[in-house]
């Protein structure tokens, strides 16, 4: 990875993580959904900085429609009955998670090659998406589907109860 | 200025960890939804660093394939989740 890409790729680690982190923190479902854009800004960047330009535009869309969900104004709050001190616990094993992780991505013996891509590659994707992967594809799809009629039967039962 | 697989896979492991911070932080369940994009992204940044830095002769477009197909599941799980848990009072 030449110089720039390798400071388009940790600017693009800093943002996508500091968007991440204000996600966790910032108050308001406005605020929250700015910050999960932001974080997918980061993320498209990413792809963009390992040469997955087209994973990098699908991201950045895909963020987007995520932001926005989470800022709409159909945002209602659902809490869970559970204390403070299994959400300590929970955040102890999102850090032990972390660490564990991490120390397998250090310690892992990779194979080093030279890498002579570079392209957009949407055709090349596109035959791999709908070709050699396409149950794949159809199971994204199907998963798709079912998410927007499930949230579409879900928005007209609570219209209904009002 | 470089960066390798290891650092790729250190970014994409913060990724899935702040998400699940996120997802067991937030009371609720709303706000606990915005961290499995971050997850799956996370995931994604994985598949993508390794299909760049795969070896010769394999797949290269697998990974972004991959990713690609993450962030779309992870739009259709944030919509069944707002639309599943709009039943709440509105804040």
């Amino acid at each position: 990875m030449d110089s720039l890409h390798a400071i388009g790729f940790y600017v693009s680690a800093a943002i996508s993580l500091g968007g991440g982190l204000l996600v966790a923190f910032l108050p308001g479902r406005g605020a929250r959904g700015l910050a999960l854009g932001v974080s997918g800004l980061g993320i498209a960047g990413l792809y963009a900085s390992l040469s997955a330009d087209f994973a990098g535009l699908v991201a950045l869309v895909c963020y987007a429609g995520c932001g926005l969900l989470i800022a709409a104004p159909r945002y209602r709050v659902v809490d869970f009955p559970v204390g403070m001190v299994w959400r300590q616990a929970g955040a102890v094993a999102a850090a032990g998670l972390f660490a564990i992780l991490a120390y397998a991505a250090f310690r892992g013996d990779f194979v080093h090659a030279a890498y002579k891509g570079g392209e957009f590659g949407t055709a090349a994707i596109g035959r791999l998406l709908f070709a050699h992967d396409a149950l794949a594809t159809e199971a994204v799809g199907a998963l798709v589907l079912v998410a927007l009629v499930g949230a579409t039967a879900a928005w007209r039962v609570r219209d209904r109860g009002r | 200025m470089s960066a390798g697989l290891v650092t790729v896979l250190f970014v994409a492991v913060a990724l899935v960890a702040v998400g699940a911070f996120v997802a067991t932080w937030k009371r609720d369940l709303m706000a606990a939804l915005a961290g499995l994009p971050l997850m799956f992204g996370g995931a994604g940044v994985a598949f993508a660093g390794a299909a760049r830095f795969s070896a010769e002769g394999d797949p290269k477009i697998f990974g972004q394939e991959v990713a690609a197909l993450v962030a779309v599941a992870a739009l259709a799980l944030v919509a069944l989740g707002v639309g599943i848990a709009g039943r709440g009072t509105s804040r």
